[in-house]
């Protein structure tokens, strides 16, 4: 009882240097929240991002209200048409419709890189939180492994995996995700190093929290900001990393478009139809771009002293 | 001290490079059940040839055993034959690394030596006209596709300007096939793919060079020298640029594996003999001798280039002490 009151003491507002307090309070996320809201420019990239994403989902909608064209559909009479009407951004050597396979294209690049993501992260942020954690040889073990993932040239890991699976989006994002994954347990492992040796977590171990329920409960929502920043950073990598390797023949197969296995497509042609190297390419160009700048922003409104 | 540091360092290291060759061999040994290099193209082999050719590739004893055998090559200098053309992996590697040096420590250098001077102007005009001209432009050049600059360069420079009877620039080869190699048909293949290289350090190295150089001009000591009365010139370049610039030293010496596999993609664009582009070919061939041998060679310069960045490092900054 006498501990108590001596906390409620301290805690009293009146306590508090007169001027100080005037600003009512606010919760961390709120107030991240607040400095995303007046980011501009980092708002409208995550807007560009969501809007790309809807599009995306609603491909077959796309398709079938406003090109009037399905991805696969081949008309040889139209080859090489320069955009104009009926195909706005133009066709290629087959006739197909490119924005129609842009939208299709957006769906399969687009949800690759966030699979991808989404795979890094859930396993990156676990390998890091149990080396972070328990320390001592499980995190010699684990983290030597993270320092073999991230020696290897990542692009001829891609290469020697994407041989091997033939991959379809799902296993194309499990091979990209499994280099991904070792920069995110770097970084979880040392979040989880600092945070671990705060009185909150000891508070919490002394009333016989058990260590999964300390590690979910406790640690994981104080990593969560710097996930969120690797994550909204990540999509913009991962989108470059798939397009090249589609490029080079070792991603997502023709006839199925992604953006960057229309690049290849179009590096045959393009000297005399240069629309089919340009909306891909641009495509590709603002997506990166979008998730690069609101990844920023992110990363700016959750610690604001790093901003440059 | 260091020499203990250095010691522990090299030791970690093996851990690393015996890990990532057998990542790279049990990849590999997943496909060679089936199929022997070169196979395809001779239909009229009996059974018991492709049985003899399998053994005397070494390809009918389990992944382990061929794994050491390679280990035992490689600590006596041996890499072994590649698979396809049986000539010694090590020479196919010494025939492409000049090409891949060649480009990639030009895109390095025009990088360092570009992105220094504009990392200077935008910290110290911060906010002015050409700072922000330089931020977009940097921002630009982490999201563009490599292989698409490549493209659209190769659009322009390569096919419109021949189109329309202009001096045009190679797009494919580091030298021509017929009456080329000399030196200024070597430069004139380079441009292309060396301009998109150094793009991308470019803008990342001059961001960071900014922010260095920003944090490094608000110091106590650099007021000091200013209150001495010592020009600005001075103040910055003598005091404040040698500070900021030691960051760069760790980016540049991350960039050595990129030496080798960091152009993989812009070799391929642009059809430079590399060692990058060598082992995208051989992969896709299945001859993982030659793949373990680049592999190998790529993880001692990821190795070597973290070592020499933080040596360095300690070198420019003597209050950094390896423990």
């Amino acid at each position: 009882m006498i501990g108590q009151s001596r906390v409620a003491e301290l805690e009293m507002p009146g306590a508090a240097v007169e001027g100080v307090s005037s600003r009512p309070a606010q919760s961390y996320w709120n107030e991240s929240w607040e400095r995303i809201r007046a980011n501009r420019v980092g708002l409208a990239a995550g807007i560009l991002i969501l809007v790309f994403a809807l599009i995306a989902i609603a491909a077959p909608l796309f398709s079938a209200l406003l090109t009037h064209f399905l991805p696969q559909t081949i008309d040889l009479d139209v080859t090489f048409h320069p955009p104009g009407k009926p195909n706005w951004l133009g066709t290629d050597e087959l006739g197909r419709d490119t924005l129609t396979r842009l939208i299709w294209g957006g769906r399969v690049t687009l949800g690759v890189a966030f699979l991808t993501v989404a795979i890094s992260l859930t396993v990156g942020s676990y390998v890091g939180m149990l080396a972070g954690y328990y320390g001592k040889w499980v995190d010699d073990i684990l983290m030597r492994l993270v320092d073999t993932v991230l020696a290897i040239p990542a692009i001829f890991l891609f290469i020697l995996m994407s041989i091997l699976f033939r991959p379809n989006p799902i296993t194309l994002a499990i091979i990209i995700a499994s280099v991904g994954w070792g920069g995110v347990a770097r970084l979880v492992r040392g979040e989880v190093l600092s945070v671990k040796e705060r009185d909150f977590i000891l508070a919490t171990r002394s009333i016989g929290a058990r260590d999964f329920r300390l590690m979910l409960r406790h640690l994981l929502p104080n990593v969560l900001p710097v996930l969120i920043v690797s994550a909204s950073l990540g999509v913009g990598q991962i989108i470059l990393i798939e397009a090249a390797l589609d490029f080079l023949g070792l991603g997502i197969q023709p006839p199925t478009p992604s953006w960057g296995n229309m690049l290849t497509n179009a590096e045959s042609y393009f000297f005399h139809s240069f629309w089919l190297v340009i909306w891909p390419g641009i495509a590709i160009f603002a997506t990166v771009l979008a998730s690069n700048i609101f990844g920023n922003a992110i990363r700016d409104a959750f610690d604001p002293r790093l901003k440059s | 001290m260091l020499a203990k540091y250095v010691a522990r360092r090299f030791l970690a290291s093996l851990v690393v490079v015996l890990g990532v060759t057998l990542i790279t061999l049990v990849l590999m040994d997943r496909t060679r059940g089936t199929y022997v290099p070169g196979i395809d193209l001779n239909p009229a082999l009996r059974p018991e040839d492709i049985a003899r050719l399998r053994a005397d590739l070494g390809l009918d004893r389990p992944f382990y055993i061929w794994y050491i055998t390679w280990i035992w090559g490689v600590v006596h200098g041996d890499f072994g034959r590649s698979m396809i053309d049986g000539s010694t992996v090590m020479s196919h590697i010494l025939d492409r690394l000049p090409n891949t040096l060649e480009l990639t420590g030009t895109a390095i250098l025009i990088g360092v030596l570009l992105a220094i001077p504009l990392g200077i102007v935008g910290a110290l005009r911060r906010g002015s006209k050409a700072d922000h001209t330089m931020t977009v432009v940097s921002v630009a050049g982490f999201a563009v596709p490599q292989f698409w600059m490549g493209l659209i360069l190769i659009l322009i420079f390569s096919v419109t300007l021949e189109q329309h009877g202009l001096p045009w620039l190679p797009s494919s080869g580091a030298f021509s096939a017929v009456n080329g190699g000399d030196i200024i048909d070597r430069i004139e293949h380079l441009v292309l793919p060396a301009t998109v290289l150094s793009f991308f350090y470019i803008s990342t190295w001059s961001r960071f060079i900014r922010s260095s150089m920003l944090e490094v001009l608000s110091q106590d000591y650099i007021r000091t020298a200013r209150a001495k009365g010592m020009s600005d010139r001075r103040v910055v370049y003598l005091h404040g640029l040698r500070n900021a610039l030691i960051p760069l030293i760790t980016l540049v010496g991350l960039e050595l594996p990129g030496l080798v596999s960091g152009g993989l993609v812009v070799e391929v664009v642009f059809g430079w003999p590399g060692i990058g582009k060598l082992a995208f070919e051989r992969a896709l061939q299945y001859d993982y001798t030659t793949v373990m041998g680049v592999t190998f060679f790529a993880t001692l310069l990821v190795i070597a280039g973290n070592l020499i960045a933080d040596l360095l490092y300690g070198v420019f900054d003597p209050r950094i002490r390896y423990a």
